[in-house]
Parts: C-alpha cells; sequence; structure tokens
C-alpha cells in the first residue's frame, strides 16, 4: 500500500513538473481571439500552458520594458510594434529565430509582414497580422445623401463630408484620433504619404517640414477650423476613443484598424452593423493613388525566456495558416500567408477583405529608428501644438525637425 | 546597580527597519541615482554626472512649462477647494434638519478614487455625449456643442473643476471638525458686541481655526503639487502638453523615456519646492497663540 502511494506521489508530480507554462504580453486588438486561440493550443499541447497577459496598446511599451529591466525572463513571448524592432533588438531583449523558421514559413509568409520583424539580418519573431489603417464609410449615410461612391481625393471628402453635414445626417463627416498618442503619428503617415511627402531624405535629414509633410498638418488643421468637416474632439480622442462615434452613426468616415471592423459589426457595442464599407484612402496629390500607414505587430521571444521551445510552439501556432483563417474570417485580421488572400472561404465570410487587399499595397511605414519612442514624441508635441493653433503648421514643424535633428545627433 | 532594561530597544525594531525601508531608502537611492546618467536598459551605462541631469533640467523648456501649470494648477485648486470647503463646512455648523446626512453625503465624492473620478468627469466633459454640454445646450446657453478638454488652456481648468469637486470636502470634513471644538459663546459675545456674519468668521472664526487651516492646507497644496492621477486618467498631459504637471514630466522621464537619472533629479526638485511650501505655510500661519480680537 505504501509503495503504490509513494509511486503515485511520484507520478503527479512528475505530471506536474513536466508541464511548462509559458507568459505571454500583448495588446489587447485581437485579445478575445488569442484567448480562445489559447484554448485550442493547450488541447493540442496539454503539457504547455499559457498565461496570457492583455494591456491597452498605450501602455504595452512601458509595461514590456520595465517588466523586463526587473526580470528578464518575466515574460517569455512578448507582443511586438513594428515600430519597437530596432530598440527592442539593440536592447537585446529579443532571440533570434532565424533558425527556427521552416521553408513555408520563408517562402509564403508575405515579404512586407515579415520586415516588421526584422532588423540589421536577423528576424526576431513572427507577425500576427498584417494591419494598416483602413479608410472605413457608412455605405447607409452616404446614400441618404445621394452620394453613390466614396471619396477618392481629399477635396472630395471635404465636400461628401459638407454634403452630409449640410443635410444634417451627421454632425461631422469625420472623426479621427489626433491625441497625444502613437496613434496620431499614424494617422499623420498616412496624410504625409498621401500628399507625396516623406520623412527623412536620403541622407537622413528630415523633410517633412517640408513638401508633403507640411501639407498634410496644413491639412488637418484646415479640416478642423476652416473646411469644418472633422469632429473638434478627434484632439483628444485616441484611435480607440473616436471608434464610438463611427459606430454610433455620428460620423460617417473614419480612419483605424483591421481589428475595428468587428466593433462596427457587433450588435452590442454598435448601431450601424453591416453599414460600415472599406474603400481606399483618398489622396492628396495627383499620381498618388492612396496612402495608409503600416501597424502590424507580431510575437517575439524574449532572450531571458526559459522556455524558448514552448513559446516558439506558441508563436508558430498563432501562425499557423488554420489560426491565421480563423482570425480573419471571425476578427476581421489581414492574414500573413499570401496563399490566404485568394482563399474562398475568408472571402465569402468577409467580403469586405477583397477591398482591404488593395490597400495593402499603398503604404508608408513609420519611420525605423532605434530613438523611435523619442522622435514620436517630439512630433506629436509639436503636430499638437499645431493642432491647437498655439503654432501655425510650419512653425511647428520646422522646430519638431530642428529636435529631431538633435536628437539624432546631427 | 539597576540593570539595564533593553526591551524597549527591542521593540521599536520593527517600526525602525520598516521605516528605514519604506522611506529613508527609497529617498536616498533617488538622491543618488539623481547624480548618474542611468537608463532603465543599460545598467552598465551609469555614470558619474554630478549635477549635469539638474543643469540640463533648468535649462529645459518643457521643464518650465510643466512648472507653471503645476503652479496654477495648484493655486487655484487649493484656493477653491478651500472656499468651498470652509463655507460647507459653516453650512454644515448650523443647526438643521437632515444635517446628519448632508454632513454624510459630502464625504461621498472625497471617497470615490481618483481614477473613477477621472473617467467620470472624463464622461461629463466629453465633446458629443457629454452632460455638460446637453445641459448647457437644453439650457441655451450654447449653440455648439464645446470641446471641453481640446484646449490646452481650457482643458487645464477643466481638470481643476474635477479635482476641486472631488477635494473641497477634505476640507469641509477637517474645518467641520474644528468649527465643533469653538465654543458658542464667543459667538454670542461677539453678536452683543453687534458683530455681523463676516466679522465673527474674521475675528472668531478664522484665527480659532488656524491649527487646523495650516494642517489642512499644507497636505492639500502639497498633494495638489504632486497631482498625477487625474491628468493621466482625463487628459495624459495633452492637448500639446497644456496639462503636463511636473508629476506626469517625471513620470514620462522616468518610464517612458527611461531616462531614470533625470527622472530622479526631478523628482527631488519637487521635494524641495513641496518642503519650501511646507515651511512658508508653517512659518506665516503657525504661531504659538492664538489672540481673538473681538
Amino acid at each position: 500500500m505504501k509503495k503504490v502511494l509513494i509511486l503515485l506521489f511520484i507520478i503527479t508530480s512528475l505530471m506536474i513538473f513536466s508541464t511548462t507554462t509559458i507568459r505571454v504580453i500583448s495588446s489587447d486588438d485581437f485579445a478575445a481571439f488569442r484567448q480562445e486561440a489559447i484554448k485550442r493550443f493547450e488541447e493540442l499541447y496539454p503539457d504547455i500552458k499559457v498565461e496570457l497577459l492583455s494591456v491597452g496598446y498605450n501602455q504595452l511599451y512601458q509595461k514590456i520594458i520595465t517588466t523586463l529591466a526587473v526580470d528578464p525572463s518575466a515574460f517569455d513571448v512578448i507582443d511586438v510594434d513594428c515600430i519597437w524592432t530596432p530598440e527592442f533588438a539593440t536592447l537585446g531583449l529579443l532571440e533570434p529565430v532565424d533558425n527556427r523558421l521552416t521553408e513555408d514559413m520563408k517562402n509564403n509568409i508575405l515579404e512586407s509582414a515579415m520586415n516588421i520583424m526584422r532588423y540589421n539580418g536577423k528576424t526576431y519573431g513572427l507577425p500576427m497580422f498584417n494591419d494598416v489603417l483602413f479608410f472605413y464609410y457608412n455605405e447607409d449615410l452616404l446614400k441618404k445623401a445621394g452620394i453613390r461612391r466614396p471619396p477618392a481625393t481629399w477635396d472630395e471628402f471635404v465636400a461628401f463630408s459638407k454634403i452630409l453635414q449640410d443635410k444634417g445626417l451627421v454632425k461631422y463627416g469625420s472623426v479621427w484620433g489626433w491625441a497625444q498618442a502613437e496613434g496620431l503619428i499614424c494617422y499623420y503617415t498616412l496624410l504625409l504619404g498621401s500628399f507625396g511627402g516623406q520623412y527623412f531624405d536620403e541622407n537622413e535629414n528630415p523633410v517633412f517640414n517640408t513638401g508633403g509633410g507640411l501639407k498634410a498638418l496644413e491639412w488637418m488643421v484646415d479640416s478642423i477650423y476652416n473646411y469644418k468637416v472633422v469632429d473638434p474632439s478627434s484632439i483628444n480622442s485616441d484611435d480607440r476613443a473616436m471608434l464610438h462615434a463611427i459606430a454610433n452613426g455620428d460620423a460617417a468616415f473614419g480612419f483605424n484598424w483591421s481589428f475595428a471592423w468587428q466593433i462596427f459589426n457587433d450588435p452590442d457595442q454598435s448601431s450601424q452593423v453591416d453599414k460600415i464599407k472599406v474603400a481606399l484612402v483618398p489622396t492628396g496629390v495627383p499620381g498618388i493613388v492612396s496612402n495608409t500607414s503600416s501597424g502590424s505587430m507580431g510575437l517575439a521571444i524574449t532572450k531571458g525566456s526559459k522556455n524558448k521551445e514552448a513559446a516558439w510552439k506558441f508563436i508558430s501556432f498563432l501562425a499557423s495558416r488554420e489560426e491565421q483563417r480563423r482570425q480573419s474570417i471571425e476578427y476581421g485580421a489581414m492574414p500573413i500567408w499570401e496563399d490566404l488572400y485568394n482563399d474562398k472561404e475568408i472571402l465569402t465570410h468577409h467580403p469586405e477583405f477583397s477591398e482591404m487587399v488593395n490597400q495593402l499595397y499603398y503604404v508608408t511605414d513609420r519611420p525605423s529608428l532605434v530613438k523611435y519612442q523619442e522622435f514620436s514624441r517630439i512630433l506629436q508635441i509639436y503636430i499638437q501644438k499645431a493642432l491647437t493653433r498655439q503654432m501655425t503648421p510650419k512653425e511647428a514643424l520646422d522646430k519638431a525637425a530642428e529636435e529631431v535633428n538633435k536628437l539624432l545627433g546631427k | 546597580m539597576r540593570k539595564t532594561n533593553y526591551f524597549h530597544l527591542l521593540m521599536i525594531i520593527p517600526a525602525t527597519v520598516v521605516l528605514l525601508l519604506t522611506l529613508f531608502y527609497p529617498i536616498v537611492n533617488t538622491i543618488i541615482i539623481s547624480f548618474f546618467d542611468k537608463k532603465l536598459f543599460y545598467p552598465s551605462f551609469s555614470t558619474f554626472v554630478g549635477l549635469s541631469n539638474y543643469k540640463e533640467i533648468l535649462s529645459n523648456e518643457e521643464f518650465w512649462s510643466a512648472f507653471k501649470i503645476t503652479i496654477y494648477f495648484t493655486i487655484v485648486s487649493v484656493f477653491l477647494e478651500f472656499v468651498i470647503g470652509l463655507f460647507t463646512a459653516i453650512l454644515l455648523n448650523q443647526n438643521f434638519k437632515l444635517r446628519g446626512f448632508l454632513r454624510t453625503l459630502v464625504i461621498l465624492p472625497w471617497a470615490i478614487p481618483t481614477v473613477v473620478n477621472g473617467v467620470l468627469w472624463q464622461w461629463i466633459f466629453d465633446s458629443n455625449y457629454g452632460s455638460l454640454n446637453g445641459l448647457l445646450y437644453q439650457l441655451g446657453l450654447i449653440h455648439n456643442y464645446v470641446n471641453w478638454l481640446g484646449k490646452p488652456f481650457m482643458a487645464l481648468n477643466m481638470v481643476i473643476i474635477a479635482d476641486v469637486w472631488k477635494n473641497c470636502w477634505f476640507f469641509t470634513i477637517v474645518l467641520l471638525g474644528a468649527l465643533q471644538t469653538i465654543p458658542k459663546n464667543y459667538y454670542d459675545a461677539a453678536k452683543v458686541d453687534g458683530a455681523g456674519f463676516w466679522n465673527r468668521l474674521f475675528n472668531v472664526t478664522l484665527p480659532l481655526l488656524r491649527p487646523a487651516i495650516v494642517v489642512s492646507l499644507v497636505l492639500r497644496t502639497s498633494e495638489a503639487f504632486k497631482v498625477f492621477d487625474i491628468i493621466y486618467i482625463m487628459t495624459k498631459g495633452g492637448p500639446a502638453n497644456g496639462t503636463q504637471v511636473l508629476s506626469y514630466y517625471v513620470y514620462h522621464t522616468s518610464f517612458e523615456a527611461m531616462q531614470l537619472g533625470k527622472g530622479a533629479a526631478l523628482s527631488t526638485i519637487i521635494a524641495i519646492i513641496i518642503l519650501l511650501i511646507a515651511l512658508v505655510y508653517i512659518k506665516s500661519l503657525m504661531r504659538e497663540e492664538v489672540e481673538i480680537n473681538a
């Protein structure tokens, strides 16, 4: 009897100790999907447990940095935004995964998606979706105003907004997330590119204070104060808060990430289910069809992780075709696999998809800088100074360029 | 010969250890870090730089803007809170029905966590769905919805309103307690001498409340000077840094820009300023004896 008990004890303790727990921190954009996927993952690998910590995007960077500074093994898997890859890689937070990539991954994952996880010739993880800012418009409201198609240029955007406002269908044509946060830089990048601008010239000098970069900010200021077609609350809403107005039908146009599609079509959160469609982002100058800003994120293994094998299993599971297909059908994310863009099942469940795919061809990336966080903050503050009319757009961007030069040691 | 008993020393060891660990060590460590160039992610990169963190901060535009905003926030919010608190305390010290109920009621806003208060007022001030716009519009006082948190100076004042609504009751509670200790016959005597309300307020009530006023003012001023949570919830320092107070700037420097040395220097500067404020208050308001000029 005693022997049996001892044996039982040994077996149970072995079972307990053979389960590995991996800790994952990720942005809450696709939290619901990831929760479900973790259940499927744990069924497939009963010896691995996953603890998921979802935090709001705006807290994510800080949470990762401060936690890993204290304990490098606190997380096994971290969610990395495309703009953080250079900094995280330089700080030595990420484990390169080049030798773990399969031939299938190397050949069939979209190059543009894979690039967000690359820095200095090394790959640091797998992208989880292929995200850009999409142009959402309320088809129902446009029809009521007698407008047959979404605007293709910013001039049309302003004109259509005015029609909608004059007919009393909306108070403001559009609402944006221009609050002092990273989202502001994404919106600015979208406009900068669509007016033909650039952040840096080939000698890495800032040029956003001239040409398209300047026109973009001038348009932002004018759209609030001169054309009066942008809700002034855009100045203090971020890219999450602005979703309410679109989902309530209080604004006809809005720009947001792919996860917004699911919110607009969720009856609990939206009164405009099935009314919101996707079109190409309007353009500011002839010769440019459209432009948007990329915002893809990926999962990476931390250098301090003690469970790198299990962590890689989890990352490659979420990146697998099957999970990527689910993420597209149920949550509206753009998959990372090139072949899934012809997947019939996805296209039937998610008709907007064919429109959304087109936008992926017209993308400007935010600059890839090790000091990106500081760069972004400088730009956020000066764009806000122009938006609150403490400075003219020209003054604000000149000052920002001057400080960026100082930051980059020029 | 009397045997020395060290038992009492033994008994204060736990408290001493706790104080040393939780107060002394962090404060001293902060001051030490403030002389180093220390970045969160480069532990090896901790070089002694003397006073250069301080020099850099004091010559920085962003610091002085945050300084001015903090001073404005502190003066306006503490002044309003004090005045409202004093008069509600006097009111609640009168005899009337429902007094007990109202006295309990005023504690409620003060007991609400600041985060909840911040979210509450953020929704009240919301430019599209907020009740403030709804109220003013229906009363015909405004013809267009106002974006209360969209302009730097206005946003600052709106945050002050939210802060005053929550914190003026602190003064009410403290001053009400003190008012109850003032003997009623002082007022009777003043009335006999023909003193009106204001006369009684300035010559009887305020001098006798002085100790309570000093304590509550010192506490609230240093708290207001360190304000962080309500800013973090309502505006995140925006728009255009218009509500970035010193504490928020410290937070940004230390935990967003990860410059621990500079953040520590900033914290030290703030601590010195608060100490000075407390000293000024205590010097000017605390007097040994209270005279009544009847």
